[in-house]
């Protein structure tokens, strides 16, 4: 038995394993991806905190940009400890080898992003996510020299095991042997990611599946704001693949098939860098209204000049040429809103802990919350970071001091062995991946950027058939070595369900707030009834819904314009 | 568009090898993954490969296509399907299958852990906030950094695959990664094991590692740089070091590669008495010149004033060695016409009309492009 048990190894995981591990705590990281191939190596742009290295800047600005951006949504206590937290933090990363972009002075650069009234953005090139994964590996693997840090990669943490009110590890499928495993520890940090699969069109990986935020459901834990589902301005048609916000950092344009800004019809004073939801309502207004092309808006980097795109975008221009066969310099990308972040997740405090004993959360999986109902570009590296270190830190705190514990039953693997046998042994039904496909085509069409009643309601009812549908899911692998044809199916089963969550609290919120945007019945942002979180419980019908106050420190409610 | 397969299918349980073949109807702009994903949801569910994130980032899928490793995730379909050549999907070499196009990376991953790669700072406190580095100083590890992990270029690496112990060329650039870090302050430390047995001087120079990596790594070039501060070191033992020491001294000195005095030269002159008789037999078959008097070049000032110049440049070390270039701007165009707009320029005939902000300019005739 570990102290601690991390499952997920992207930037939240591995930062919460080395801060559990700096604490003292034996540490055992759970993973169903080798750690680099985690998705927060994906993240392009950069990574905020207020060094206030190229312009003046405080945590305060900081705060007041992410109180704002969420929409008034964001507990504004957490988001006052992450900005204030955030640049120590940035310098320890900078201190393992971090390989950041420099400014003239040898400094760590920061460029603009999208509703920071300060350039905060420190970055490396377009390849941010990347050169963090590969740091905190780095410094993962220093540790796993030293002896008691274990990664257990490629196995599959399916089930969280509960005893006497308390987590006590995970329940996974070992993907390379085959088998169930448990792996158990005094306290579990979640940090498996988000589920932007859940959508047709999305940035995220295939591994992005909320296996999280649905083991933690269903272990009878509260999700909070689930149907704010962030859409990014900017992915790449027709492969969706992101293109970074920092093309519009740069100073890139979003121009119409007219070639017009039409930004400057929707904000005047930010233009491209307004906020994140009001950038994706402009493409898909402008898109619907007949000034798109093939269903896209274009992002034009021509007047950025060669070099430019060479030094600070040429990971975005690589993904134009293999994915689009445009070369930015020379041609504008046809990019679209799509699918790209999960604000909501598993309710947390500012330590990241859960309701259960012994659960933590930290990143995408987690809803603190920081990002209320629409993040900033820029802010999730960093919550990684800064909380990742957090729940990590606390998670480690809790198990030295809870002491020894007698054994765990293992009754939780002979379970899952029959769960997982009864499945491999049906021969006679359908094969997930239709599902998957009208669950991402039908969520995209009902549950976009813009919702109506009537869609959400049609939604409501095809997740009921999907799941009906799913009850007699084939698994066509009966193998036990990288058997992925069941674990994708059981990631389906996942889908499904917390679809019903969003979509349940996207009906029953009947506002327009952050992403969360109601045209047709209700579009305005309505504090009186709804400045609040909603929380999703399973119960033995299905998710069940109440609401729960916005912590606020310093800032009321304003009119939000950009 | 219709795309076939062949896929070497291999069970790790039976230990069964078979090749078979798939034909599928995939969209235009499907990549070898994408083909894969539709093989596996569509046609037989028991095939097992990597992915992840489908953007050439996470490193997972790496894979041969007709014997040379690719990124799944990064190979468009559209120009081979045309062409009716059927490629052979198989695992990545030199490391052991486990199911059809997955590999055991453990052996990769043991060697990246063995060039110690994480940054040490040695006994220098880290400052209150960031170590202040001139970004020109970064950009000597700019490409290693960019390395996925994706291990295609240890799929293609030859001397690993005569000797399995070499560290190869994904966990060289690592080691390049620090030793080229002006923060890291371990450098000769690393540098002697880098050079040990199976190290930096096993390198066959065969290049395929440049030729394969998705990311413009270019190991081998690290693997370069990685010798030549091992020598500005002083770290030249190895006889590899020596060799190539060898080379720079003869053409400095003579203007010539001198190669009879190459083999005492590197291999030391007790070694090199036991090849006098094979040294005579190329000497009689006209092979190499002879020894005395040495024979120096006409323009053997050129080649010392090239030498001079590298110094007063201080282009030493690996700095001799870092080709500006960005490797990602040497990108294979994908589309015909890449070219044709290359030549055209950003706002040449044919191309999208400049920009204007509402208002600004209202006759967006030749707007829709």
């Amino acid at each position: 038995m570990y102290d601690v048990v991390v499952v997920g190894a992207g930037c939240a995981g591995m930062r919460a394993a080395i801060e559990a591990y700096d604490t003292g705590a034996s540490v055992g990281v759970v993973s169903k991806l080798h750690p680099t191939r985690s998705h927060s190596g994906a993240a392009e742009g950069g990574i905020n905190a207020a060094l206030g290295n190229t312009a003046e800047d405080s945590p305060e600005k900081h705060a007041f940009d992410t109180v704002k951006g969420s929409d008034y949504l964001g507990d504004q206590d957490a988001i006052e400890i992450f900005t204030a937290e955030a640049p120590g933090d940035i310098y320890q990363l900078e201190h393992w080898g971090c390989v950041f972009s420099r400014n003239e002075e040898g400094k760590l650069a920061q460029r603009p992003f999208g509703a920071a009234g300060s350039p905060r953005t420190v970055y490396s090139a377009d390849i941010t996510g990347h050169v963090l994964v590969h740091v905190l590996y780095e410094q993962l693997m220093k540790r796993m020299e030293e002896g008691s840090l274990v990664v257990h990669e490629e196995s599959f943490a399916w089930r969280l095991m509960v005893e006497d009110g308390r987590c006590v590890g995970v329940v996974c499928w070992d993907l390379v042997r085959g088998g169930v495993k448990l792996v158990t520890g005094r306290s579990v940090v979640l940090a498996t990611g988000g589920m932007g699969r859940i959508y047709r069109a999305t940035t995220n990986a295939y591994s992005c599946n909320g296996d999280g935020m649905a083991m933690a459901l269903h272990a009878g834990l509260p999700l909070k704001d689930m149907e704010f589902m962030q859409f990014h301005p900017t992915t790449l048609y027709p492969s969706g693949v992101l293109i970074t916000e920092g093309c519009r950092g740069e100073g890139g344009y979003l121009l119409n098939r007219d070639g017009e800004r039409f930004m400057a019809r929707y904000a005047p004073n930010a233009l491209e860098l307004a906020s994140r939801d009001v950038v994706s309502r402009a493409e898909t207004t402008e898109i619907e209204a007949g000034r798109g092309i093939n269903g896209s808006v274009l992002l034009d980097l021509r007047h950025l000049g060669a070099e430019k795109i060479l030094t600070r975008l040429p990971g975005s221009r690589e993904l134009a040429m293999t994915f689009a066969g445009v070369d930015p310099i020379y041609d504008p990308i046809p990019v679209r809103p799509g699918a790209h972040y999960m604000m909501g997740g598993v309710a947390t405090d500012n330590w990241g802990a859960t309701e259960l004993e012994g659960l933590y959360a930290a990143g995408e999986v987690a809803c603190v919350s920081v990002h209320g109902a629409n993040r900033l570009g820029g802010n999730s590296l960093m919550e990684t970071i800064t909380f990742g270190r957090r729940a990590g830190r606390a998670a480690a705190e809790h198990a030295l001091a809870s002491g020894r514990r007698g054994e765990v039953s293992d009754a939780p693997a002979r379970d899952a062995e029959r769960d997982l046998a009864q499945l491999l042994s049906r021969t006679d039904g359908e094969r997930p991946w239709k599902i998957r496909d009208e669950l991402g085509a039908s969520m995209l069409e009902n549950f976009g950027v813009f919702r109506y009643p009537d869609r959400m309601e049609r939604q409501l009812e095809l997740i009921q058939e999907l799941r009906e549908r799913y009850r007699n899911v084939v698994v066509e692998d009966k193998g036990e070595i990288f058997n992925t044809d069941l674990t994708q199916a059981l990631e389906l089963g996942y889908m499904l369900d917390l679809a019903w969550c969003m979509v349940q609290a996207g009906l029953a919120r009947e506002e327009s707030r952050g992403a969360h945007s109601r045209p047709a019945d209700f579009p305005e942002r309505d504090d009186e009834r709804f400045l609040k979180h909603s929380i999703s419980r399973w119960g033995d019908d299905g998710p069940e819904l109440s609401y729960e106050e916005v912590r606020m420190t310093r800032w009321q409610p304003e009119v939000r314009t950009y | 568009m219709k795309v076939a397969l062949k896929i070497w299918r291999y069970d790790g349980a039976t230990g069964e090898k078979a090749l078979r073949e798939y034909e599928i109807e995939a969209p235009e702009e499907a990549t070898l993954l994408d083909c894969l994903d539709i093989i596996k949801d569509r046609h037989d569910g028991t095939l097992a490969y990597r992915k992840s994130c489908r953007m050439m980032i996470c490193g997972s899928c790496g894979m041969r296509m007709d014997g040379a490793a690719v990124l799944a995730c990064k190979t468009r379909m559209a120009e081979i399907a045309a062409s009716g050549h059927v490629p052979v999907i198989s695992a990545m070499g030199n490391l052991p299958v486990l199911k059809d196009l997955v590999v055991d990376m453990t052996p990769f991953w043991q060697k990246i852990r063995a060039v110690k790669p994480w940054l040490d700072t040695g006994y220098v406190e880290p400052p209150e906030k960031e170590f202040v580095v001139p970004q020109a100083e970064m950009d000597v590890i700019h490409k290693e950094s960019l390395c996925i992990m994706c291990g295609c270029c240890v799929s293609e690496c030859n001397s690993m695959e005569a000797d399995p112990d070499f560290l190869g060329p994904a966990a060289l650039a690592k080691g390049f990664r620090f030793v080229g870090d002006p923060r890291d302050r371990a450098t000769v430390e690393r540098l002697q094991a880098y050079s040990d047995e199976h190290g930096i001087w096993d390198c066959t120079r065969c290049y395929f590692c440049n030729e394969r990596c998705p990311k413009g790594v270019d190991p081998r070039d690290a693997i370069a740089k990685l010798g030549a501060e091992a020598m500005r070191e002083g770290i030249d033992s190895d006889m590899g070091a020596r060799h190539a020491k060898w080379f720079v001294t003869s053409a400095k000195t003579t203007g010539w590669l001198r190669e009879t005095e190459l083999v005492p030269k590197t291999q030391g002159v007790v070694r090199s008495l036991k090849e006098i008789g094979f040294a005579m037999s190329l000497l009689r078959r006209g092979k190499v010149p002879p020894p005395f008097p040495p024979h120096v070049a006409k323009d053997v000032d050129e080649a010392r004033q090239l030498y001079e110049l590298v110094e007063r440049e201080g282009h030493e070390g690996a700095r001799g060695i870092v080709q500006l270039e960005k490797p990602l701007a040497r990108l294979e165009r994908h589309e015909a016409g890449y070219e044709e707009a290359a030549a055209r320029g950003p706002y040449g005939p044919g191309s999208f009309p400049k920009p204007y902000l509402p208002g600004e300019n209202e006759s967006t005739e030749e707007g829709a492009a």
